[in-house]
């Protein structure tokens, strides 16, 4: 049975192909469309997928949409309707955006990929996330927690999955939160209330907090408060999200925590205000920790299992996960690599195959690489055209070495290897490595490669079977760090010697990398680890401000030109930089 | 000053658009206002942004080795005249108090600031070069004039950096056009003219079509939905904050609704 699963028109659009009840491939429109969390119907990423498989729109059993239109079209219009007559500036907005393609998804689906309609489904939003988290990860039986902004009208749900011996599976929702009571929207409120980007600045206002003291703890919590039942509920009086289309605070919001950020206006938390606004990322992010790790305590109680898997955009807090596996009273905590939208194409499409038409469970490969391949062959032919120096290695061992020498020379290296991941992480497919050493390499990163604020903490890579010698991880703290979910502290002895990959306030979000999945990964960083005597490196998403991750090997050639980037490799191909001058180009141009 | 092959070297002020030079008075008018003039710059570095990825795609995309070259070297470019203009932006933004209402039409699409509107993967080599000519002639005269009106030295230098730059950017990318098209480049320039009137008037014409949108959907919104409103707000109020049920969808073709 083949499955095509979508996710559109929010943020982070992506397809996701199922072939007889395992995952083929997935990516996200941006990936290919070159546009930053690209949010337009997946057409290049359906059409990959397919190409891919070697399949025809006709050979294809169910179409799977990530989320009821019809029921989202409702809930825009009720809360509307609930806000009426202070709607009336958000109301013609909702309604153009909503009746353009987003309602009339079927018509689209079947249009576009002439499907059709009856081989047409849609799962709930949080039923996709909850099977992406839950269908994807290898325990039999588990709770689950999905939570995000906002889907139909659910904002979060607890439940719990099973698959049973005969490989019937079942994904069983228990309770609710609705919209406008959101961990999602509460917590991009404050991004956007501190001048980050909503959907794309959540990291940011996560590492700024780690410069900060939550001084504001006590105010915030009487904003995100429990109710009688044990569900968070927001002050709304605080919040004007689900009023005007404005802006997303109310004015308590400013006397409560004081002005806020203009996106514009730089931020130093060295400042008083920079100090202040740190302060309130600090206190935001520490409520949310403790509310996620209630509910959690509370489905333990309730559940009984070991297990918990994790869904949603919320999912993707390092900080908040670390939290929930250390204090939650779960044994392990499974975070999938594209918990968020994205990841919804892939959940939806495994919901339809166990759910929906009953199939039995398959394991799914334990990795993130479900994108396009890199051709090394294309970066040799580039480097040619464009008299760069070019290296071919005469086995992997001596790339190996010789890319461990360069990082340990403290060059940083763009690294392409395999098929670009599923999800907002560098996994070490596409990456950018730098010795984890000096504060300098990060510094040079943030200046010259990634061109972004100095606050925001770079992350490290460490093979499995090291990660506890560096990193301080709880039971079940390498399963989250398999695909970066979990912040944890570095072991104290180690800090100096980490010092580009260890945050102000002493933890890191490690990546640990397993020799199964990502051989290659691996053996670059005992290559490095042998040379340097720390098998760690910084390990940073390939992509400069403001673009996606690159997929292919000319996007990395071309971020490799545009930046800093000393070398590039891809497969047994290393190219370095040559000291071409710009007057020799202008001459070029000219002739 | 236009040399004899028809390369703009220099950019000349009096070769500006007549519209253009006509409104110079309003530029001045324009640039005179602080806010104002840090607002502008902000929104020029963002397009300035979004032109340097729009060139690293076309690098990307394009076949030809030297074309590759140059708009990666453009690309470039634009990211350090954003930065520039982001840095000049921010530092005006700092000398200023809070307010600066000053009055600012915002009502038409993005586009034709930069190349925001440019869709590189459906153009070709040379349609391209014919694109990016105009809008760098466009966009320099442009930038001339402002240079011209701004009251400040800082400014005013800021914009002298970036003509340098476009300066080359109109040369080299005529050159490649008359060498990747030789016999079709004057035809190439006018199809480019001919698409950018014609995107002026999707503009022009989208954005009326919006406003006329919102009117229709505030009339209905005031005159159709108010007893609708008093409905929801009653039903808001009978609902009980906390934990809902999720509603049992068990049956088989649970998926087949979209609702």
């Amino acid at each position: 049975m083949r499955i095509l699963g979508i996710s559109a028109h929010y943020h982070d659009s992506a397809a996701a192909l199922v072939v007889d009840g395992v995952p083929v491939c997935a990516i996200q429109e941006e990936r290919l469309s070159r546009r930053k969390n690209d949010s337009a119907f997946p057409l290049a990423a359906v059409a990959w997928c397919l190409d891919e498989a070697g399949l025809e729109p006709s050979d294809l059993d169910a179409v799977v949409f990530y989320e009821k239109p019809m029921r989202k079209l409702e809930r825009i219009l009720v809360t509307s309707l609930r806000a009426f007559p202070a709607s009336w500036r958000s109301f013609p907005q909702a309604m153009k955006s909503t009746l353009g393609e987003k309602a009339w998804v079927k018509g689209v689906i079947a249009s576009r990929l002439g499907v059709p309609a009856r081989k047409i489904l849609f799962t709930e939003h949080h039923q996709s996330h909850a099977a992406t988290a839950f269908l994807a990860c290898p325990a039999r039986e588990a709770a689950i927690l999905t939570a995000d902004g906002v889907g139909e009208w659910a904002t979060l749900t607890v439940g719990r999955g099973s698959k049973a011996r005969d490989g019937a599976c079942a994904i069983d929702l228990l309770r609710e939160l609705r919209f406008p009571h959101s961990l999602g929207m509460f917590y991009s409120t404050f991004t956007a209330f501190l001048g980050f980007e909503v959907n794309e600045g959540e990291y940011k206002m996560m590492g700024l907090a780690a410069y900060g003291e939550p001084r504001f703890a006590d105010r915030v919590r009487a904003i995100l408060r429990i109710a009688a039942d044990g569900a968070p509920e927001l002050d709304l009086s605080f919040f004007d999200y689900h009023r005007s289309g404005r802006r997303a605070w109310s004015s308590r919001m400013e006397e409560a925590f004081g002005p806020p950020r203009s996106p514009d206006d730089p931020l130093d938390p060295g400042t008083p205000d920079g100090k202040r606004l740190a302060d309130v990322a600090a206190s935001v992010q520490r409520v949310l920790e403790d509310r996620l790790v209630e509910l959690a305590r509370a489905l333990r109680r309730e559940s009984g299992l070991s297990d918990l898997c994790l869904g949603g955009g919320v999912a993707l807090n390092g900080c908040a996960n670390a939290r929930i596996l250390r204090e939650s009273g779960f044994e392990r905590v499974f975070v999938p690599p594209a918990p968020g939208d994205a990841g919804c194409a892939l959940g939806a499409a495994l919901y339809a195959d166990r759910i929906h038409f009953g199939r039995p469970d398959r394991a799914v490969p334990d990795h993130a690489a479900w994108g396009c391949p890199v051709d090394p062959g294309e970066l040799e032919r580039l480097a040619r055209e464009d008299g760069l120096a070019l290296e071919l290695a005469q086995s992997d061992a001596v790339l190996l070495d010789r890319v461990a020498e360069e990082l340990a020379h403290g060059r940083i290296v763009g690294w392409m290897d395999g098929r670009c991941e599923l999800g907002p992480r560098a996994l070490g497919n596409p990456s950018i490595l730098a010795a984890p050493g000096s504060a300098e390499t990060r510094d040079r990163l943030n200046r010259e490669v990634k061109y972004r604020e100095e606050f925001r903490p770079f992350a490290p890579a460490v093979p499995a079977e090291a990660a506890d010698r560096y990193f301080d991880l709880p039971p079940g703290g390498a399963r989250l760090c398999r695909f970066m979910s979990g912040v944890f502290p570095v072991r104290p002895e180690w800090r100096s010697r980490l010092g580009a990959v260890t945050h102000v306030d002493g933890t890191a979000r490690v990546q640990v990398v397993d020799a199964e999945t990502s051989p290659r990964f691996h053996a670059l960083l005992l290559a490095f680890g042998a040379r340097s005597g720390i098998p760690v490196l910084l390990n940073t998403s390939f992509n400069l401000s403001g673009e996606p991750i690159v997929a292919r090997a000319i996007e990395g050639y071309s971020t490799f030109r545009r930046s800093g980037i000393d070398l590039l490799a891809a497969g047994r191909c290393i190219v370095a930089k040559t000291r071409a001058g710009g007057v020799g180009l202008e001459r070029e141009a000219a002739s | 000053m236009l040399e004899a092959s028809g390369i703009l070297l220099v950019v000349d002020p009096r070769r500006a658009p007549s519209l253009e030079r006509m409104l110079r008075p309003v530029h001045r008018w324009v640039w005179r206002d602080a806010h104002r003039c840090a607002r502008k710059l902000m929104t020029f570095a963002a397009t300035e942004a979004d032109g340097g990825r729009d060139l690293s795609r076309a690098a990307e995309l394009t076949g030809d080795p030297l074309l590759r070259r140059l708009f990666l070297r453009h690309a470039l470019d634009e990211r350090r005249h954003a930065e520039l203009l982001r840095a000049r932006g921010r530092t005006m933004r700092a000398g200023l108090g809070a307010g600066g209402g000053a009055l600012e039409w915002r009502w038409l699409t993005p586009g034709e600031r930069g190349r925001d509107d440019l869709r590189v993967e459906e153009e070709g080599d040379a349609s391209l070069l014919a694109f990016l000519h105009l809008s760098e002639k466009v966009a320099a005269a442009r930038f001339e004039i402002y240079r011209d009106v701004v009251a400040d030295e800082e400014t005013r230098a800021v914009f002298r950096r970036i003509l340098r730059d476009e300066e080359f950017h109109m040369r080299y990318t005529r050159i490649q056009l008359e060498r990747v098209a030789p016999e079709r480049h004057r035809r190439a320039l006018w199809r480019a003219r001919a698409a950018r009137l014609w995107k002026g008037y999707l503009r022009v014409a989208s954005a009326l079509a919006g406003r006329l949108g919102t009117i229709v959907l505030l009339a209905q919104y005031f005159l159709v939905l108010p007893a609708f409103a008093l409905l929801a707000k009653r039903a808001a109020r009978r609902e009980r904050p906390g934990w809902s049920e999720p509603e049992r969808r068990e049956r088989p073709d649970a998926l087949r609704s979209q609702y």
